[in-house]
């Protein structure tokens, strides 16, 4: 009987996939640093709003107050608290980031592994969507769209994004399936008579999560500055709290381009946009340890 | 019974198969070799039903094959076989639930291939020596309760101590469960280890150009392409001595050209302008004890025989 | 010009962990040696100190005329790498650029030597069996892998290196291609008066070309020797196995036997004792504790233990 060479490391047994995410970021402390900060981001997202009432309390005696104790990222054009406006902008933010960032996934994910697993026609048909939508200038038309439709509605701004943004996705996809298309285990599958749906969900799906994940986090990352770039413009309503919101007041009322004052209120929003690329950025490199079961090792 | 008449396979310009005949016996090995582009390993992922043929027919105890189950494909390459992010124990569920098996059969096959189920199971493939992936390939390949193992050079990928473990699995797995072998290699010894009285079937650009047993094909090949084929295996010197007939073909493949006699004939040392003009059919011309696609057969002892 | 090479307690190591330990080795002037060994015996590691890659840790290797490539500096090992060793990596049949014509690659290696005439490049294709308008001319799609082989050699030896070091020269060639890529390399040897290592997991392709055989296990040489008489007589049990897990063309099949239990990998090479005694069916007691002195080209407690 073939057993394993008899001084192997402790026995890897079943590994519950908590373990294998926590061994991967506990790798190294850059991963740790990002989490944190994503954590922190859907803290704010979540729990921001809790905090502080409907209306944020203005006073018009304090209107880009240095920075204080109470007012630990200045005041903008009204005395309000410029941390607040950040804490109470995270939701709809990352709402619809999250939000069209799923409506991308499934998209995405499903035209890929439909179209690289059935080649063919479908294939051809399918990439040559997808490729018009990779050409659609996706800014300028979110801008038409905006004033033609009007996207306040945050479902239907997550929408359009979404579906405008899968073309990405949807090409790293198909290519990877393509290519394990052609690997023995899916032919063996095949060979055993496995039902398609059971290839395409147990033996193609986690083999190309690390890239759906990690095309994700930066199609998330887009969709941010996407909409923080149209409220800067103006061409959404200004009636809600946003970081583009207080991107737009800054450099449009306060003028915090030309009046040192006023800086504190620009730099914030930017400054916590930053923050957040940076968390995503620290965490995709640990995806492809965490899918790979390969690469876990110890 | 599997058997195969008259197959033909076309890539694009390319004739890989020219109307091949075979029988694959319950429980017997049948043995394909060749050079590398002959078209053993289309023959192979034919019959498995992962490619289709242009012509001919594939028939199970003499009915057309519509389900390919029966007929399971051992891959030449055990490190892409097996799905990396699953464990062994998943690999092995999914097929055995399929067929109605319980979960216990797992065990039992691992056991069966030579691997200690409680070692194995909960691992990731990664985890495993080659030998050990490829007995795992095996062990899943029979979930299915299959009637042929096709071999396609099952070993070539897996350090060599480990690689006549393997061949003696697939020999035992003939007589213990009765699964027939249909073994795809360019290294004949490993063939006859698998089954030295099975048939040897020697393909050279598509087409048989001798059958026979292994042992008869071994101990006098008729085909100028046997053997030449089989004077080009190593000899063991210190062990074995080389046998005296030896031969090298004249050229090197080249596919391009389409003879319209004998294929071999561009490459043959013993080419007549006859073998020019006319295409030679697999038969016992000559009264030999093989089958051969040879218009002047002649025995030569070109293997080489041990020392001493 | 003849240069030997004499490898003397050489450790190369990969993080902490030995690859190759305490080798010691001579390759005659104008011999061809075989270094014969499974995946993880260290003998791709032991062949790269040839060109002084790899973390040595201590030992040296010294090239006659060349001298200690463990302590040259970048400079002088760019200048003598190609010049003098010629090396032909694993899987040289995909190592040629895509883009770049077989001549472009040549002209821009000879310039990396500032070496301006590249003609000898001609004979050695010819000799090889190539028309070297036509290779020189063409792009790797359109050479077979036989032919890459060739170009690789070519490559190796085109600025009159005089050492050759080929890495599984016929790995992924089919049986006829194999014989006339060791034919060649028998021939080019000879031609050139080379001191030649072929690095093989293969006995046969050893006992086709090589006059000595050094044979690898966990990072060390286990027995080395005449070829002859290490096929005929081996006498490390490791040797033993593997040259008896060789399936054979004639007698009876069972005369091979499969070697039980799995070559370790770089993390599992046990640190004291013999590395092969968890499969070796003569252990001893002493086996655990100590590690086997090379004795008369073995290095096996056994085997000493019967000479004396």
């Amino acid at each position: 009987m073939e057993t394993g060479p008899n001084s192997l490391p402790p026995p890897l047994l079943r590994r519950c996939k908590v373990s294998a995410v926590l061994r991967a970021l506990r790798r190294r402390p850059s991963r740790i640093a990002g989490v944190v900060i994503i954590l922190l981001f859907v803290f704010m997202a979540v729990a921001g709003p809790w905090f502080y009432p409907d209306r944020l309390p203005y006073d018009a005696d304090n209107i880009y107050a240095p920075i204080s104790w109470e007012h630990p990222l200045s005041t903008d054009f009204e005395g309000v608290d410029v941390l607040a406006l950040v804490v109470t902008g995270t939701r709809g933010v990352m709402l619809v980031a999250v939000a069209a960032g799923l409506v991308t996934m499934v998209v995405g994910t499903a035209i890929g592994l439909y179209a690289g697993y059935r080649r063919g026609r479908p294939d051809s048909v399918l990439m040559r969507i997808a490729d018009f939508v990779l050409t659609i200038p996706g800014f300028p038309l979110l801008i038409v769209l905006t004033v033609t439709i009007g996207l306040g509605a945050w479902w239907k701004m997550a929408l359009v994004l979404g579906l405008t943004g899968w073309g990405g996705l949807a090409r790293a996809v198909r290519s990877q399936t393509l290519s394990l298309r052609e690997r023995g285990f899916i032919e063996a599958a095949r060979g055993l008579g496995l039902p398609t749906r059971h290839i395409v969900t147990r033996e193609l799906l986690p083999n190309v999560a690390p890239y759906i994940a990690t095309n994700l986090l930066v199609a998330v990352t887009a969709y941010i500055y996407a909409q923080v770039g149209l409220y800067f413009l103006g061409v959404l309503p200004l009636d809600t709290s946003n970081w583009g919101v207080m991107l737009n007041a800054a450099v449009f009322q306060s003028g915090a381009l030309i009046s040192p004052d006023a800086l504190p209120y620009l730099l914030a929003p930017l400054g916590a946009i930053l923050l957040l690329t940076l968390g995503v950025v620290l965490i995709v490199d640990a995806l492809e340890e965490i899918f790979n079961p390969r690469l876990r090792g110890s | 019974m599997i058997e195969g008449r008259g197959i033909t396979k076309a890539f694009k310009q390319v004739q890989a198969l020219r109307g091949v005949d075979f029988v694959i016996p319950r429980g017997g090995a049948v043995s394909f070799i060749g050079e590398s582009g002959c078209g053993k390993t289309t023959l192979g992922r034919i019959l498995a039903g992962l490619e289709s043929h242009d012509e001919g027919r594939l028939l199970r105890d003499g009915e057309p094959i519509k389900d390919f189950r029966p007929i399971q494909l051992i891959h030449q390459d055990p490190y892409s076989a097996l799905n990396p992010t699953r464990t062994i124990a998943q690999i092995l569920r999914d097929p055995l639930r399929l067929r109605g098996h319980p979960f216990s059969k797992a065990e039992e096959l691992l056991s069966l291939v030579g691997l200690d189920p409680s070692y194995v199971l909960s691992r990731y493939p990664h985890q495993l020596s080659g030998g050990m992936r490829q007995r795992v390939v095996i062990a899943r390949a029979l979930t299915v309760d299959p009637e042929v193992l096709v071999a396609d050079e099952a070993v070539s990928m897996i350090d060599v101590s480990l690689r006549l473990g393997i061949l003696a699995l697939l020999r035992n797995l003939r007589e213990t469960l009765g699964v027939s072998v249909l073994f795809i290699t360019h290294d004949v010894a490993t063939a006859r280890y698998v089954g030295a009285e099975g048939e040897l079937y020697v393909i050279y650009r598509g087409t048989v150009v001798e059958r026979g047993p292994v042992d008869t094909v071994l101990a006098g090949p008729v085909h100028p392409y046997t053997q030449c084929l089989l004077s080009a295996i190593p000899v063991l010197h210190g062990l074995e001595v080389p046998g005296p007939d030896r031969l090298v073909p004249d050229e090197p493949l080249d596919e391009r050209v389409e003879p319209s006699g004998c294929l071999f004939e561009p490459r043959c040392p013993f080419a007549t302008p006859a073998c020019a003009q006319e295409q030679p059919l697999l038969s016992r011309l000559g009264d030999t004890p093989q089958d051969h696609a040879c218009l002047f057969p002649a025995r030569r002892h070109v293997v080489a025989v041990p020392a001493r | 010009m003849n240069m030997g090479v004499t490898i003397a307690g050489l450790t190369v190591t990969y993080g902490d962990l030995p690859a190759v330990k305490d080798v010691s080795l001579r390759l005659e002037d104008g011999t061809i040696t075989g270094l014969v060994g499974e995946s993880g015996s260290g003998k791709s590691t032991l062949a790269l100190s040839l060109l002084g890659h790899g973390n040595i840790a201590s030992g040296s290797v010294f090239i006659d005329g060349v001298g200690d490539m463990s302590k040259m500096d970048k400079g002088a090992l760019r200048a003598v790498r190609g010049a003098k060793i010629g090396y032909v990596f694993q899987a040289a049949q995909n190592s040629l650029n895509p883009l770049l014509t077989v001549g472009k690659q040549l002209l821009d290696l000879a310039k990396s030597h500032g070496v301006r005439d590249v003609r000898g490049a001609h004979p050695l294709l010819r000799r090889m069996g190539l028309d070297p308008d036509r290779v020189l001319n063409s792009y790797q799609h359109e050479l077979s892998g036989g032919m890459r082989q060739r170009v690789g050699i070519m490559f190796a030896l085109v600025l009159n290196a005089h050492v050759l070091v080929l890495d599984e020269p016929t790995t992924a060639l089919d049986m006829i291609t194999q014989a006339n890529i060791l034919q060649i390399v028998r021939e080019v040897h000879a031609d050139r008066g080379l001191t030649t290592l072929i690095v093989t997991h293969d006995v046969g392709v050893v006992a086709e070309v090589a006059s000595r055989v050094a044979v690898m296990y966990g990072g060390r040489i286990v027995e080395c020797g005449s070829t002859k008489e290490v096929l005929a007589n081996p006498r490390h049990p490791y040797t033993r196995g593997l040259i008896n897990a060789i399936p054979r063309l004639t007698g009876p099949v069972d005369v091979a036997k499969p070697l039980p239990g799995t070559p370790p990998t770089l993390g599992t090479i046990p640190a004291v004792g013999c590395v092969f005694r968890a499969r070796c069916p003569i252990r001893m007691d002493v086996c655990s504790a100590q590690e086997p002195e090379m004795i008369d080209d073995v290095a096996c407690h056994a085997v000493g233990v019967t000479a004396k």
